[in-house]
């Protein structure tokens, strides 16, 4: 299995903790990663579609001239590929103008084929949980975890894609707690917002809402929460004292990358998972993963 | 079919308490959640208060929540709700205040924001040179937007309102694209600085939850991110929010990818003191983690210069 | 009490048009709905609104084809007046907003319906009642009328020989209040309800056909009522625009075989073949949209498909649609001339609730929301004027205080077994089996008695839940109220017209009679009892 690796911005910069964690899961499994090194940033829904179709549509024609499908590690990320891909596939009219226009001077041509998938899809889909289970060194027994998708690893439905497995697509999070030997503490906001987008806006609203799924988290007995967003990430562990400040209560909630948290099922410790750059504290988490034998 | 229905009760005129009835009722096969309703105001329960009009789906009018999702009572047929058990709970929108049993305040949740945006055209009055002339396709647009028959459920799933009522709402918003984008319209520009105001256009998270629950294909998150994309051509109407999306899409014309030290700081405004004092705490935080990325530590990124080439013609493009 | 120059009572097309057209001639207005506006019966309109654009059409042929499918009875200045404004209305809402589908040359398309000779419906997919009430609705809000939604007027006040004004209780607050008027418009849509199946939103009941006709107005050729011929009848049914005919869709029986039947007959007669062909033991036949092909059928009919599926569970696409002809909309109701006014003085109607003679005895298909507008417009300005011009007459003292008392009657007392529903159910079965498409005699007299005991009936019932706020088992009384005076009026104009004629068919007087029946049936009530008489057609 091999891919062609999309990191995105923020798992090198706000979030640095990812995409060490990232690579060493991908090596630890066996999945090579060629890293796409000279693509652009996805837009992540700031930039207008007229200016990041045609900067994502290079980055897909790159990933098919490498002739390879590619894997991001950012719901974020991911959403807005799928769906500048989904326009682009779908309207053949509208690929060529992009080719032809903006394209073509490069020497490039996206032909319409590359897939995009999340490492955490890749997981179930390409991987199968079947290879996975055996190499589960460390089940996580006493972390009982809340899933936070990531708005854009589950809508909207083209970019989940039609196929039979989009609706699984929205349990993998749920299942891969489980599957990793922890306990799912589940919550009803696991699929919505985290407020990241509106930050910039309207950062009473968006703290708001970090409280609230923070909040309902722990009141459902979570210890930590797993996310396969860093700018859920950012906003859910990196405001978090500020949410909880407006909110008028404590929260102490630690948040984890996907890959940290099946990093540690495989054995990675804590501390190679970089988990020491969070801004909440994740020394709950530490000492119960420490402990497991 | 015997069916329970367990029905969201409230009355204004005695103790305007939640509580909860419970009917039992006997319904033929093919019945709806409306027909029920009926039989038991009829039957049984004579105060029961719920709404519809057009009976048919047509009108939006009936929508409730049935076992905790926005439905149609005129279209829900009972045994698509029966297959678990013979009970089904009904109850009114989230996100919206209750004026009895099933009977939500429209107007807070969605007619008054509607309102806000202005919502009629704005054209030549003259009808002696008879129709605009226009083409099919751009009607064929404006025809699915319109389809709209306000049935709630966009707002009803929105991420945003449970925090915030006072956000416009995908619905409202969706009302101001049908305006923005029609070619008759002389006050789009107007409208579309209307919904870039507080609780406008910015104060979506773009979450597509609106998209996802509309039942009529409408997209009301896309029309959102519709206008957004169309403020950025003309000039976005809110300072803040103009810093920040300059400045992110400097960053990627500049080196292809996101400065995110730089957003940070060129979002609130290099001059704005209290807003960058306000960055400091979390900053810090950051540093000390090794979490944050230092602006002057931003490397170019390979390709970047055709990136920055790509941004230059759509910009040109799109003036 | 509030105060206006001008009452507009009903939120759908009509209401709407005149409240605009009365605003921007001056008055004060403001306009009263028993539910939303938007949520009117205007909605579910599908198929068209008609005017005369093509190259090949004209206003002379369109009221050609008015006169043939009002089959002797349309008044020809007010069908003349009409034709000649249409086309200037229908620009007027697309300049406004309404999104029609448009042909090649990027002009206002017009597809066949019904009997109409050209091409003249203009459309937009098959909402177009929805687009067009939306458009309305937006440049209502636009001239900041105020709006009282869901206020139900329980009367009509009347100060001698003038209307002044109405009382109506606010659903949300639970109050009732008074609305001094100089001039009222009435614009609360047909009365079909009255009949069980119909093809009409829940409050579609005549509400203001009966309080016009309880203070002295005349109703006009109330045995009138249009069938729609291809409506899927089961649960609630579902109207399918018949544009699909004329689109090519195919009337077939059980085996899938096309039977035999003029689809571009004027609906009266598209009916009653329909019904005559009927093989299935409950009276249908069916639908086959196959012949319009997949992509049409998305494009051009998305709402019928939607609905078919959400409402009939078949595909429209595949399946064949079992449909029958079912009690649609009146063309009789408050007698009025062109400009709206009524037997009262400032009292006007307009709309699906009034007969100003252009219907006569069979309206022609995508008619409807053209009368809306048009005389929306004409009736909006005439009250204006009016109320510019008549002195300011008083709302009597004691009217609010009386409708008060009314009310607490209304609920005070407990009912006995009886209820609403079963009056009303009754009333729905004996109106569809003896005033329905085919009538006799001996039926209709059967009728008149069994709406007599009905009525009796109803007047026993008391409303058991005694509050005020959204108490729909209270409006549904009036409702009821509203229906049973109505079919009464219905059954008797049908028994006083000894001959069929357009939408009216008397098994045992089967052939027109233009000698005696050139005439418009004009119902008042006299000593507490209808009064039939006849009005000859002017033409």
């Amino acid at each position: 299995m091999k891919y062609a690796f999309y990191p995105g911005c923020v798992s090198k910069g706000g979030c640095p903790e990812l995409y060490p964690s990232s690579v060493k899961v991908a090596d630890k499994l066996n999945i090579e990663i060629e890293e796409m090194k000279d693509v652009a940033c996805t837009g992540a829904g700031v930039l207008p579609q007229y200016l990041s179709d045609p900067i994502n549509a290079r980055t897909l024609a790159k990933a098919e001239k490498m002739g390879l499908p590619m894997m991001t590690i950012c719901s974020t990320c991911q959403g807005v590929l799928a769906m500048a891909n989904y326009r682009l596939t779908s309207d053949p009219d509208y690929r060529a103008k992009i080719n032809r226009e903006y394209l073509a001077d490069e020497g490039l041509e996206y032909k319409g084929t590359t897939e995009v998938k999340h490492l955490l899809w890749v997981l179930f889909e390409d991987y199968g949980i079947d290879n996975l289970k055996p190499l589960i060194r460390k089940p996580l027994k006493g972390l009982r975890v809340s899933p936070f998708y990531g708005c854009f690893l589950r809508r909207p439905p083209e970019a989940i894609t039609p196929t039979k497995e989009s609706n699984a697509r929205k349990s993998y999070l749920d299942q891969i707690i489980g599957i990793m030997g922890a306990e799912l503490a589940d919550i009803s906001g696991k699929g919505k917002c985290c407020g990241f987008p509106i930050l910039s806006a309207n950062e009473e609203n968006s703290l708001a809402m970090v409280a609230k799924h923070t909040g309902e988290s722990k009141d459902n007995g979570a210890n930590c929460m797993v996310t396969p967003c860093p700018l859920c990430h950012l906003n859910l562990d990196g405001n978090q004292q500020k949410a909880g400040a407006q909110a008028g209560k404590e929260i102490d909630l630690p948040i984890l990358h996907l890959p940290q948290f099946v990093g540690m099922a495989l054995g990675f410790s804590p501390d190679e998972m970089n988990v020491k750059r969070h801004i909440v504290s994740t020394s709950p988490v530490e000492k119960i993963v420490d402990m497991l034998t | 079919m015997q069916v329970t229905f367990k029905v969201y009760r409230k009355d204004p005129e005695k103790d305007g308490k939640p509580g909860r009835s419970n009917y039992t009722v006997d319904v033929p096969d093919g019945a709806t959640v409306l027909e029920s309703l009926f039989k038991i105001r009829d039957e049984m329960d004579s105060s029961l208060a719920f709404r519809c009009s057009c009976l048919r789906g047509h009108c939006g009018d009936c929508m409730v929540r049935v076992n905790g999702s926005s439905r149609l009572t005129c279209t829900a047929k009972v045994s698509a709700y029966t297959q678990k058990g013979p009970e089904i709970s009904l109850d009114p929108l989230r996100n919206v205040p209750v004026i009895k049993d099933l009977v939500f305040d429209w107007d807070a949740f969605m007619w008054n924001k509607i309102s806000t945006v202005k919502p009629w055209l704005e054209a030549d009055d003259a009808t002696a040179n008879g129709e605009s002339i226009a083409a099919d396709a751009q009607m064929k647009d404006l025809r699915k937007v319109m389809s709209c028959y306000h049935c709630g459920m966009c707002d009803e799933g929105c991420t945003v309102l449970p925090v915030d009522f006072k956000f416009l709402g995908p619905a409202a918003l969706t009302k101001a694209y049908r305006f923005v984008f029609d070619p008759r319209n002389q006050h789009a520009k107007e409208q579309l600085k209307t919904v870039e105001g507080p609780k406008g256009i910015w104060d979506c998270v773009h979450c597509y939850e609106a998209d996802e629950h509309c039942p009529r294909g409408i997209e009301p998150t896309k029309r959102i991110v519709a206008l957004r994309d169309e403020a950025f051509r003309v000039g976005i109407n809110n300072e803040k929010v103009a810093r920040h999306h300059k400045s992110f899409a400097a960053s990627v014309k500049e080196s292809g990818w996101l400065d995110e030290g730089r957003l940070a700081i060129e979002s609130e405004g290099l001059t704005n003191v209290s807003g960058l004092m306000k960055l400091l705490p979390t900053a810090a935080k950051a540093l000390v983690r090794g979490k944050a990325p230092l602006p002057y530590m931003h490397a170019k990124r390979p390709g970047a210069e055709q990136i920055k080439k790509i941004i230059e013609k759509g910009e040109a493009e799109n003036k | 009490m509030q105060e206006f120059d001008v009452v507009v009572v009903g939120g759908g097309a009509s209401g709407l048009r005149a409240a605009i057209a009365a605003k921007r001639d001056g008055a004060s207005v403001a306009l009263l709905s028993k539910s939303h506006p938007l949520r009117s019966n205007s909605a579910i309109a599908q198929g068209g609104i008609n005017a005369p654009l093509g190259k090949d059409d004209s206003a002379e042929n369109f009221a050609n084809d008015i006169m043939a499918a009002g089959d002797g009875l349309c008044e020809r200045a007010v069908v003349q007046s009409f034709v000649e404004d249409a086309a200037k209305e229908v620009f007027w809402l697309e300049h406004m907003g309404v999104p029609f589908n448009r042909d090649k040359d990027g002009r206002i398309d017009r597809r066949p319906f019904g009997s109409n000779s050209r091409n003249r419906s203009c459309y937009a997919d098959d909402r177009t009642g929805h687009m067009v009430l939306t458009v309305l609705h937006e440049q209502f809000q636009r001239l900041g009328i105020p709006s009282f939604e869901e206020w139900f007027v329980t009367s009509l006040a009347v100060d001698g020989e003038a209307c002044v004004g109405v009382t109506a209780l606010g659903l949300k607050s639970g109050k009732l209040d008074a609305f001094a008027a100089r001039a009222v418009i009435l614009a609360t849509g047909g009365f079909t309800r009255m009949y069980a199946p119909s093809t009409v939103s829940i409050g579609t009941t005549g509400d203001g056909q009966a309080l016009a006709f309880q203070s002295g107005g005349h109703l006009m050729d109330m045995e009138m009522v249009q069938f729609h011929p291809t409506v899927f009848p089961k649960g609630q049914g579902l109207l399918i625009t018949e544009a699909i005919l004329a689109s090519g869709a195919q009337i077939v029986n059980q085996q899938g075989a096309p039977v035999q039947i003029d689809k571009s007959s004027p609906r009266g007669k598209l009916s009653l073949a329909i019904s005559g062909a009927a093989q299935n033991g409950d009276g249908s036949l069916f639908l086959d949209l196959k012949p319009i092909g997949k992509e049409k059928i998305l494009s051009s009919f998305p709402q019928t498909n939607e609905l078919v599926k959400s409402v009939a569970g078949l595909d429209s696409t595949k399946d064949l649609i079992p449909i029958r002809p079912v009690a649609h909309r009146p063309m009789g109701g408050i007698e009025t001339t062109a400009s709206g006014e009524t037997a009262i003085a400032g009292l006007f109607a307009v709309g699906e609730c009034a007969a100003n003679g252009l219907n006569g005895a069979g309206r022609l298909a995508g008619n409807t929301l053209t009368e809306s507008v048009v005389f929306g417009k004409k009736v909006g300005e005439a009250a204006a004027a009016y109320a510019k011009s008549s002195a300011k007459k008083n709302f009597p003292a004691a009217k609010l205080a009386d409708e008060e008392k009314k009310l607490d009657a209304l609920t005070s007392g407990n009912s006995a077994e009886d209820s609403l529903a079963k009056v009303h159910a009754e009333l729905g079965r004996l109106m569809n089996e003896k005033v329905g498409l085919v009538r006799d005699a001996g039926g209709l007299q059967e009728a008149l008695s069994g709406i007599k005991s009905l009525q009796q009936r109803h007047q026993k019932i008391k409303v058991r839940n005694g509050g005020r706020i959204y108490n729909y088992e209270l409006t549904t009384h009036f409702e009821v109220a509203s229906m049973l005076t109505l079919a009464d009026v219905v059954a008797r104009s049908a028994q006083a017209r000894s001959e069929s004629r357009g939408a009216h068919n008397r098994k045992d007087c089967p052939t027109t009679d233009n000698v005696n029946w050139k005439s418009h049936t004009i119902t008042k009530l006299a000593q507490g009892s209808a009064q039939i008489d006849k009005k000859p057609v002017a033409n």
